[in-house]
């Protein structure tokens, strides 16, 4: 039975342009030696081009310093009076770190976001997986969400998590409802799993929408 | 009072309506709260008025049953915190108010107590009694005793140490406030306290009986419902759940919570304590109602009260001494293999025990128990006490405890589903001296509505999908049946307006811990949402929206 | 050889040549006796082969007469059974110790759990009475003469429990608890490591084994059985407040305080323990100061994140901190 393998190694990392496939036959074991030696060659270059892999690097906290933490221009509202709106900060400084996204999903879970939020779905705290943002869904809006508070139940976290640590769970929440990259939002869980990866969650379409709870008074 | 009468019953004497003519029950009237959240309370009918507690904000709407289309009289608008909604662990419900001599009192979702003139709809006092950024929140309907407001705090997911307090009915001042974990000084426990089983009696077990200072944040609240026996002047009450939900990190019994305490109301003191689930394993709370009965057993008419209880088993107590004189099961139960009625304990099964970062499966009961708050009504007629339930089983694994003041202490991952047979609601009529069920009605969804059952032996209960229904007492047929706008987890009552008419009123509007996926549009994609009740709750966004209404039926 | 190796450790107690219970002296008897037959043997085999390197070569001309292969093919088929039976020994020897270690340990063990945390290691001394349970981390005393039981347990990877003068190592695996015994025969202070690998800080993952006289160790469980002392100063009163204001209270624990988190070390009785940071540096205020202000510099990637605090806040802190003994 001929197998058809691509003809190109993939290294995963930079994988080059295929160009079609080459049919190799199979052959018995020790054929000839020229198999033998072609055979093991690409084995080689498949272990060198994985360990070529350029390692995603990881930033452990820096040390906090005054000029870092400057607080980004944070708007809520997509209505802007005067016709020019300021132009959006992008995207978070976790957002294209797996690492450090990962790390965001264990705080969100030790510091009890969980608790409220579930895994995404919402329970005493709005869900957080879906499209709905009560305050925004910008990375600068979450960060204000857990910095400051918001009146209907959400707690002022500033002071108590560190800037960084609050980035990372700003990184891990918009990963919850398809924001981020595939290949940077966490594709497994450490406990019972009770929710579809993030990698594999949908984008999100709408962005601000959602009714607050304080909108339903009578 | 919100269960018509000190023993809890929720039987009403009035019998215009019939197993006969139930059929031709029509709409009366219908009134629109304006609050979409899940609507647990009974409206409160006295005299010629009729209150209604809405959910949060904690409106209290006076409806005059005088006129047609009972209009509405006043409104009275407590303002609660609104960082309260942060604290109430399963939506923002409220389970009713209480009347006493020209006042109504109730609780708001941030620990206060008001009290409010009936006639008037004016403030007479408002008493801070519990501290919302300890995550104390209030829930119960308060029972009024002997000039006492009896009020209790919810909380036993947020590390809360749980305390039945009893203000002074004209001022509002505290009057006394006994804890339910703790030294025996917090606990109300003097020299009256004569606990039935020997693992109830000791010095300062609500402090032994847990690691360290644990007790401090150990839960114990309640929120579930208070009886009075005036001939033996005590008070009965049920304690919640011990936080976290992880047992791992609470060794001991955890007293006095998951149990209940017969207390004198007027100093508070304890007079005898059991705990139904002593270490909680499954967030197992001991709030429910507790009737106060007369009945025959074994030959001989005992003072008892009848429980059925979370754990999966309906028990009957000697109401005098704690006493357990039987304990049978009322559904599917894999968690416990019985009450040992020698020594009241649970007899548990150690294979279903939670264990940190491990998932153990087909845990039966789930969390909100084989029935959670919705109260069950006894006929004195039919001799049937109907118990509205539920049939869910549970998938949990314990995870780390950290106590951060004011956010949840749970600990746990669960993800409910439905027990055996697919049905996760049951209407079980059970025969308390028989020790056995006498009919059942399944149901698609749990069924979070109480009951009430009338003098014409006729029990009402509602539907998670709108549907409010009568049965025939006796052989719990369907006699007649109403599609109410949202699915109902109300209370029911039976009132007589002042033309002498029979009405059964209910409030429809989806909510509680059971119906927080539509009342607070939580994701279902999410299993562990609303501690795990939205995977056993999926299909109920498509069956019911959320609402928030009075509706009121006769005869024609 | 044994003695060069027993001797460059001899200043530090992290050693299996080293034992001091009965468990960790089974193994180290297995140890000699598999090291003193592969002396003995690697010396045979040695001396065979010098012996086939120089025998007189003219009996290599005669190697074809049967007559002379006889005796060799004698000298094989010993050899192959003598290797046979020595390794069929070691592996009933090596049984025998395994059972002997998992013997039952009796009724009156101290029973201690001790959770792997990515890096560091939560110690709970149980009790009957649940009140007496005791939480502390990174040194575990225990009283000389008397076993102790631990219960093993991971709370995110797989990890391994190893004081090598004391015990053979036992894996830590989430969700499964695993267990081991011993009984420690004379005082000190044993060195004990994380023996799986298990993350960025693997290597600072150690811990101290303070074996005391049953006195001594009674007065020191009592003393962590107390709740934190309330501060009396104004600047450890100070402290505390810093403390529970600050991001300390989201991970740390002090018992008689609202601080309950379970992420990093209970704090309850910190100055009464001998390292910091799992055994990475001696508890000195100076050491206590640099790794709160920056532990990522002293142990990186470290779940403790740097904390700015002004310089007397910093110091109300570590008075604060010093006064829980």
């Amino acid at each position: 039975m001929p197998l058809r393998y691509p003809k190109r190694i993939s290294g995963g990392c930079h994988p080059e342009r295929s160009e079609g496939g080459e049919t190799i036959r199979a052959r018995p074991l020790f054929g000839s030696f020229a198999t033998l030696r072609m055979t093991s060659l690409r084995l080689w270059m498949l272990g060198l081009a994985l360990f070529a892999c350029k390692r995603e690097h990881r930033d452990f906290y820096g040390l906090p310093s005054s000029a870092a933490v400057t607080k980004p221009p944070v708007r809520e509202v997509e209505l802007v009076p005067g016709g020019v709106a300021p132009a959006d900060s992008g995207p978070g400084p976790y957002e294209e770190n797996a690492y450090a996204v990962s790390q965001g999903k264990t705080l969100y879970n030790q510091y009890n976001c969980s608790g409220c939020h579930f895994q995404g779905g919402g329970g005493i705290g709005p869900p957080l997986m879906d499209a709905d943002w009560i305050y925004g869904s910008r990375p600068e809006n979450i960060f204000e969400t857990i910095t400051e508070g918001r009146p209907n139940g959400m707690p002022a976290f500033g002071g108590k998590i560190v800037t960084d640590q609050v980035w990372q769970i700003v990184a891990y929440v918009r990963s919850m409802s398809g924001l981020l990259r595939k290949d940077v939002a966490p594709g497994r869980d450490d406990a019972m799993q009770v929710r579809p990866q993030e990698q594999s969650t949908p984008k999100a379409r709408r962005v601000q929408s959602a009714v607050p709870k304080s909108a339903e008074l009578p | 009072m919100p269960a018509r009468n000190f023993a809890s019953t929720r039987y009403s004497g009035l019998d215009q309506i019939t197993a006969a003519n139930a059929g031709q029950l029509r709409l009366a009237w219908t009134f629109s709260t304006g609050v979409t959240r899940g609507h647990e309370a009974a409206p409160l009918v006295v005299e010629s008025t009729m209150y209604v507690v809405t959910p949060f904000p904690n409106l209290l709407y006076a409806l005059d049953l005088t006129q047609p289309g009972a209009p509405l009289k006043w409104t009275y608008k407590p303002a609660p915190a609104l960082a309260a909604q942060g604290v109430a662990c399963c939506d923002l419900v409220n389970r009713g108010a209480a009347y006493f001599d020209g006042k109504i009192y109730y609780n708001t979702l941030d620990a206060h107590t008001v009290a409010v003139d009936a006639k008037t709809g004016k403030e007479v006092w408002k008493t801070k009694v519990g501290d919302i950024g300890r995550g104390e929140s209030i829930t119960m309907a308060p029972l009024v005793v002997k000039g006492k407001v009896l009020v209790g705090n919810s909380g036993g997911e947020f590390g809360v140490r749980g305390w039945l307090t009893a203000l002074d009915a004209k001022t509002g001042r505290l009057a006394w406030r006994a804890y339910h974990t703790g030294p025996d000084k917090d606990v109300l426990i003097g020299a009256r306290f004569k606990p039935f089983y020997s693992q109830d009696r000791g010095k300062d077990l609500g402090v032994s009986s847990w690691p360290g200072d644990a007790w401090k944040i150990g839960g114990g609240g309640t929120w579930g419902w208070i009886s009075y026996d005036p001939d033996l002047n005590l008070i009965y009450y049920g304690t919640s759940n011990p936080g976290p939900w992880n047992p791992e990190v609470r060794p001991g019994d955890n007293k006095w919570t998951a149990g209940m305490f017969a207390r004198d109301p007027d100093n508070g003191e304890a007079v005898w304590a059991y705990q139904w689930s002593p270490h909680d394993l499954y967030d197992h709370d001991g709030i429910n109602e507790l009737v106060l009965l007369d009945l025959p057993i074994k030959g001989q008419t005992r003072k008892v009260l009848v429980r059925p209880e979370r754990n999966g088993y309906v028990y009957v107590l000697d109401r005098q001494t704690g006493e357990v004189l039987s304990a049978d099961p009322y559904g599917y139960i894999t968690t416990s293999k019985g009450v040992d009625l020698k020594t009241g304990r649970l007899i548990e099964v150690e294979e279903k025990a939670p264990l940190t970062g491990k998932v153990v499966r087909e845990i039966c009961p789930a969390a909100p128990g084989m029935k959670d708050w919705q109260p069950s009504s006894y006929s004195p007629r039919t001799r049937l006490l109907y118990i509205p339930h539920q049939n869910l089983c549970q998938d949990e694994e314990a995870g780390q405890a950290n106590y951060i003041e004011g956010t949840p202490y749970v600990a746990a991952t669960v993800k409910m589903y439905a027990g055996p047979g697919g049905n996760r609601g049951v209407l079980t009529a059970w025969d308390p001296v028989g020790r056995k069920a006498a009919w059942e009605v399944k149901e698609k969804f749990p069924v979070w509505s109480g009951t009430v059952v009338t003098a014409g032996d006729v029990v009402f209960y509602g539907t998670m999908e709108g549907w409010f229904k009568a049965l025939d007492a006796r052989s719990g047929k369907e006699l007649w049946r109403f599609k109410t706008g949202s699915g109902i987890i109300g209370q029911p009552v039976v009132y007589r307006d002042p033309h002498g008419k029979e009405y059964v009123a209910v409030l429809s509007g989806v909510g509680g811990w059971a119906g927080a996926v539509v009342a607070g549009g939580l994701d279902i994609r999410d299993s562990s949402a609303a501690l795990g009740f939205v995977n056993a709750m999926k299909d109920l966004p498509q069956a019911t929206t959320k609402g928030g209404m009075l509706y009121a039926f006769a005869l024609p | 050889m044994r003695l060069a190796l027993a001797g460059s450790f001899v200043q530090q107690p992290h050693s299996v040549l080293n034992p001091a219970s009965p468990q960790a002296r089974l193994v180290d008897r297995l140890w000699d006796a598999m090291y003193v037959t592969s002396i003995v043997v690697f010396i045979l085999v040695v001396a065979a082969l010098l012996w086939a390197a120089f025998r007189h070569r003219d009996s290599l001309e005669q190697a074809d007469d049967p007559a002379q292969r006889r005796p060799l093919r004698t000298v094989v088929i010993l050899a192959t059974g003598l290797t046979a039976i020595i390794l069929f020994v070691f592996l009933i020897f090596d049984l025998s110790v395994g059972r002997a270690i998992t013997t039952n340990p009796g009724n009156d063990a101290l029973q201690i759990r001790v959770t792997g945390h990515q890096w560091w290691w939560e110690v709970q001394y149980r009790d009957s009475l649940p009140k007496d349970w005791v939480t502390t981390a990174n040194e575990i005393h225990i009283p000389v003469g008397r076993p102790v039981v631990f219960e093993l347990r991971s709370a995110d990877v797989i990890h391994s429990f190893w004081p090598p003068s004391l015990s053979p190592k036992r894996d830590q695996i989430p969700g499964n608890p695993n267990s081991l015994w011993f009984r420690a025969d004379s005082a000190g202070v044993y060195r004990g490591q994380c023996a799986e690998f298990c993350g960025y800080q693997h290597a600072k993952m150690a811990f101290l084994i303070v074996a005391e006289p049953p006195g001594e160790f009674a007065t020191w469980l009592a003393g962590q059985r107390d709740t934190a002392a309330t501060p009396t100063d104004a600047s450890a009163r100070r402290g505390k407040a810093v403390f529970l204001a600050s991001s300390c209270v989201m991970c740390h624990a002090i018992s008689g305080t609202p601080a309950g988190s379970r992420i990093g070390p209970d704090l309850t009785h910190l100055a009464s323990r001998r390292t910091i940071a799992a055994g990475t540096l001696p508890n000195t205020r100076g050491n206590l100061a640099g790794w709160i202000l920056d532990a990522q510099a002293i142990k990186p990637g470290v779940k403790m994140p740097p904390n700015r605090l002004s310089s007397a806040d910093l110091h109300a802190l570590l008075v604060y901190l010093e006064t829980l003994k």
